[in-house]
């Protein structure tokens, strides 16, 4: 018998009522909007730590939505791959919150931006849980139509722009989706993602599969902004406030890019060699150009934008290589990815919030006024440039020791050298951002306020010890539990329906 | 608190090689620690400085006693990062860059060492994929066959490389020299970098892996062109820092010569003179430090007549310099001499190559000399640059305690490391480390040479007394009428001393190459990747439709891949 867990639907139910509370009750008081968002982001910390417990303890759980059985009603489930997904999104939206309650101070209608938070992160929590295709579709738009607002929240021009050709590019991509889902739902009669399963397993190997297949990944790919699906990345994800770039690239394009395509096809789909070659492919195409992009840009958030598209390409070479220290590679590296990427995002928003300015040109010197600004810049720079001993160094090891010893010694070296390159355009953060002498203009810039500070302190930390991770004792808790998801593949599909 | 992972073989291990370099790294930080109390004095974020300083050196330690190669590689790669926050101590307008440039090349050869450990783990039998974590150093002897294990010891071998600043990843070193704090060089590029460098250098040629002779020819190759191509633009500076940078460059040549000749002598040699270059190179730097802290300038255009004024930092620089140009009875000769005879003994298994490395080695060496003829004439001899103020005269003094001490502690070392060196340095540290004693044709005894010396200098010093004692009359040199001190054409400065070098037949077509930064490969890397960039951001217009239709194009290529 499957359990069932109440737990998983609060991921989604939570924020949710936390979003309408907000719009409800905090648009006169600043405590409910900031109170408000804090603690059910907090809250969900605390779910996603007992959500994983829970999967070490029993296993795969379930939940019934209206208590309908499982191919008739939706359901929800719980494995060890959506836990970890779970506390990823969950620690950086507190994270982020805690950012925000200060840098938010200086925009009006901080309700809204509250409220359209709690959706996205609604909408990626019903994403990552949801067992139900045509959910899957409404979660992820729920979520993307939330961003779009959320990157036109300056309602400047330049913002504006941005978020449309965000919007547009993001519709086409869920247009994609949606046609995929309605031929696999005409084709399979069903849209719980399990018997779907079942159904492609039993018809065998069908064009069908194939064609959703590519109309699947391209939409997921757009979400993902992997090369060339990404070119709305760069424009959208400086153009929004600081801590919803951090947002959008932290976890926004993992949640429903990158977990999108892993459970699509791995539990649903089921995955072909050529599929893992050109995931592979997809990857080292991202890496690369996104790092040669990042290393020209002058624009600090322009500039990290890229190096998410470059970061997205690792974790994707992680997965395509199929094996299942590839996979725990892969999901390490996501979830370093997420912590350092917010962390340099969050940073540059507080130098914006310091100086006004993203420009580098402009900058200089600010290491000697905004002392531990500079420092977590710096431990995020050496997380993501991979320099031992900090974070991102083990999963870049990881991923590197997975693609070597499955025999992809290329993709290793171009691994290596987009790594090198990428250690270059972070030094160009600290070279022209931090160090030198202080500039004239800046001589009255002052460090930011404590709850960013905090935030900022908290993300450098987990950059600093997140290699702790790999000791075997939370390596078996945090990433191996998580990672043998790809390796049950669509079995899942038998184990859910089999127990109900 | 237990220490006892310090004592677990799977992660430290505390041989003859690893202990010798240790008690240096040691040695180097108790120095520059007390030169930094004078030379940092008054300086802001000091309590950083220090912190930084002794960071550094336990990670050295660490990198140094490592014997698991990942633990090996945190500690090295942190070390990176401290070099780049130490850099960033200093304050010409340039340091930025400088510390930037030498990270980038220094943090990027880690990413390269970390693919040569992966590498060197798949071919070693990998088994259970987190055995990596506990690949160590002693248990591998890995024979370069096959080009995996040829591209994982460059690989490797490029991060020492780095580190050692040797050529092509040289750039970094006469930069750091000339803007970063001077103890922060004379502590990282000068002594302890070369030291970890060659260590890692030395580790990996004679245990980690199995050399070839063709690999040991690359590696000779490589340090007598280091020697040659760095002495040669040393020998056109104008500035102070930036030619002992270059120096420090050229010195490397001939440890990695020493380490390819892969024979017992020249790996001796090699890993001797990887312990005096530091001493004597460190020394140079922090004599030259107090002389610029006392003139305000490395311009050695703006120096000279120093040797009146600052005769302990004269006697330890002249005592370094002659170390460095292999002088005997200093320690730079004992170790270059062993270099010369492992070299020699390569030729003994055939082939005639090691006469170029001999003579490559050799005129490298009288170079060196030629250079430091013209930096100890600049800044210590002739006559006072005119055109200093003159309260900035009045303060020309010898430095204080804290600074000249470790200089004349290094010159000792200097001398006492050159006079008895079968006796002290290669009984006592380089011996133990490649396992036991060698037997060279000819160790050079320096006895009975050092003697003449002394007894020379004795009894020129009673001739020079006995002058003095009768009454002597002291006029003016007579140079025809002609008051010297007014007459600023007549100052003979010593920095145009090899323009014409730079102005002879091919070697200025290569001269002016080399200063446009044709040569660098951080330059040049960044040139060809800002071009790369150049049109991949020319695709990047912000048109929407153009966007959308990369989308349709790749959506074709799925659909092209995948269902065919």
């Amino acid at each position: 018998m499957m359990p069932t867990s109440p737990v998983i639907p609060l991921f989604v139910a939570v924020p949710l009522a936390g979003a309408f509370a907000i719009a409800l009750l905090g648009k006169k008081t600043r405590i409910i909007p900031n109170g408000m968002a804090l603690i059910v982001t907090g809250g969900l910390i605390a779910f996603s730590i007992i959500a994983m417990r829970m999967f070490s303890l029993f296993g795969v759980h379930t939940y019934k939505l209206g208590a309908w059985p499982a191919p008739f009603g939706i359901v929800m489930v719980l494995d060890g791959l959506t836990a970890f997904m779970l506390f990823t999104v969950s620690l950086i939206a507190f994270l982020v919150i805690l950012f925000s309650i200060s840098y938010m101070e200086r925009y009006s209608g901080r309700w809204q931006f509250y409220t359209l938070f709690l959706l996205m992160v609604a909408g990626m929590n019903g994403v990552i849980v949801t067992g139900d295709m045509f959910n899957l579709f409404v979660f992820l738009e729920v979520a993307a139509v939330a961003s779009y607002a959320l990157v036109a929240f300056g309602t400047e021009k330049h913002e504006l722009e941005a978020a449309f050709k965000y919007a547009v590019m993001g519709s086409v991509g869920s247009l994609f989706v949606l046609l995929a889902i309605v031929w696999l739902y005409s084709y399979t009669s069903t849209l719980n993602m399990a018997d779907m399963a079942l159904a492609l397993q039993a018809a065998g190997s069908t064009r069908v599969a194939l064609v959703t297949g590519v109309l699947l990944l391209t939409g997921f790919a757009l979400k993902a902004a992997i090369v060339p699906f990404h070119a709305w990345l760069p424009d959208a994800h400086p153009s929004a406030p600081a801590p919803i770039s951090a947002m959008l690239s932290g976890v926004l394009i993992k949640a429903l890019g990158v977990y999108a395509i892993c459970r699509v096809f791995y539990s649903v789909l089921g995955v072909s060699p050529q599929l893992s070659m050109l995931l592979m492919v997809l990857g080292v195409v991202s890496m690369s150009v996104g790092v040669l992009l990042a290393l020209r840009q002058w624009d600090l958030k322009r500039l990290l934008a890229y190096s998410s598209i470059s970061q997205i390409g690792y974790i994707m070479l992680g997965i395509g290589i199929g094996t299942p220290l590839g996979f725990m590679a892969a999901l390490f590296h996501l979830f370093n990815h997420s912590v350092f990427k917010s962390l340099l995002f969050l940073g540059s928003g507080a130098v914006e919030y310091a100086t006004g300015t993203r420009d580098l040109r402009e900058m200089g010197g600010l290491g000697k006024r905004m002392k531990l600004t500079s420092a977590a810049m710096l431990s995020g720079s050496m997380s993501v440039a991979g320099i031992p001993p900090f974070a991102g160094f083990w999963s870049k090891l990881l991923i590197i020791v997975a693609a070597v010893q499955a025999g992809y010694y290329w993709f290793a070296i171009i691994a290596v050298v987009a790594s090198m390159l990428t250690l270059s355009y972070v030094m160009r953060i600290m070279r022209y951002g931090f160090l030198g002498e202080l500039r004239e203009k800046w001589a009255g810039v002052r460090e930011v306020p404590f709850m960013m500070k905090l935030s900022l302190g908290l993300l450098a930390l987990i950059c600093i010890l997140g290699g702790l991770l790999l000791l075997p004792g939370a390596r078996e808790f945090f990433l191996t539990q998580a990672a043998r998801t790809f390796s049950v593949g669509t079995q899942l599909a038998s184990r859910i329906l089999g127990g109900v | 608190m237990s220490f006892d992972f310090l004592k677990d073989p799977q992660l430290f291990r505390y041989d003859a090689l690893s202990k010798f370099v240790g008690v240096f790294v040691a040695l180097f930080f108790v120095l520059v620690v007390i030169y930094s109390i004078g030379y940092m004095r008054g300086r802001k974020g000091l309590l950083r400085y220090y912190l930084c300083t002794l960071a550094t050196f336990v990670a050295s330690l660490g990198a140094v006693f490592a014997n698991n190669m990942l633990v090996f590689l945190c500690f090295w790669g942190f070390l990176g990062l401290l070099l780049y926050l130490l850099i960033a101590f200093g304050r010409n307008e340039r340091t930025p860059a400088t510390a930037k440039k030498a990270f980038i090349i220094i943090g990027g050869s880690d990413a390269l060492m970390l693919l040569g450990i992966v590498i060197l783990w798949q071919l070693n039998g990998p088994g259970e994929p987190m055995s990596i974590l506990s690949l160590r150093m002693d248990a591998l002897s890995q024979p370069l066959n096959g080009s995996l294990a040829v591209l994982g010891y460059l690989c490797l071998a490029a991060g020492a490389l780095a580190k050692a600043g040797a050529m092509p990843f040289h750039t970094w070193v006469p930069d750091t020299a000339e803007d970063a704090p001077i103890p922060v060089t004379a502590y990282l590029p000068a002594s302890l970098d070369k030291l970890l460098g060659i260590y890692f250098l030395g580790r990996l040629s004679l245990e980690v892996f199995r050399m070839t002779t063709g690999m040991n020819t690359v590696l000779m190759a490589l340090g007598s062109f280091t020697i040659i191509a760095a002495v040669m633009m040393a020998l056109i500076q104008h500035d102070m820092r930036r030619l002992l940078g270059y120096h420090a460059v050229s010195q490397v040549g001939y440890m990695i010569l020493g380490i390819g000749t892969g024979n017992p002598i020249g790996i001796a040699g090699g890993l001797f003179h990887m312990l005096n270059n530091a001493i004597y190179k460190s020394c140079l730097f922090l004599s030259a430090g107090a002389v610029s802290k006392r003139a305000g300038t490395n311009d050695l255009a703006k120096l000279g007549g120093f040797a009146r004024v600052m005769p302990v930092t004269f006697s330890t620089f002249l005592i370094s310099s002659l170390a460095i140009s292999g002088v005997p009875p200093f320690n730079g000769f004992a170790s270059k001499w062993l270099v010369y005879q492992g070299v020699i003994e390569t030729g003994q298994s055939g082939g005639d190559l090691w006469v170029v490395w001999l003579v490559a080695a050799m005129f490298g060496s009288a170079l060196t000399l030629a250079s430091f003829m013209k930096l100890t004439h600049s800044i210590f001899l002739g006559q006072p640059s005119t055109d200093v103020p003159a309260e900035q005269m009045l303060k020309r003094r010898e430095t204080g305690f804290s600074m000249w001490l470790p200089t004349v502690v290094l010159a000792f070392l200097s001398v006492v490391f050159g006079v008895f060196a079968l006796q002290v340095p290669l009984r006592l540290f380089v011996f133990p480390s490649i396992g036991g004693d060698v037997v060279a044709p000819g160790i050079w005894s320096s006895g009975l040479a050092s003697l003449l010396l002394v007894i020379g200098i004795v009894v020129g010093f009673l001739i020079y007394l006995a002058g003095s004692l009768r009454k002597s009359r002291l006029v003016e040199p007579f140079v025809g009428g002609e008051d010297l001190s007014k007459m600023p054409e007549m100052r003979v400065s010593g920095v145009d001393f090899y323009e014409t070098v730079q102005g002879t037949g091919v070697l200025k077509g290569i001269y002016r190459a080399a200063l446009k930064k044709l040569f660098d490969i951080y330059d040049v890397l960044a040139g060809f990747l800002g071009w790369i960039g150049q049109g991949l951001a020319a695709l990047h217009n912000g048109i929407l439709p153009r966007y959308l239709s990369w989308c349709l194009v790749g959506m074709v290529v799925l659909f092209f891949v995948l269902i065919r």
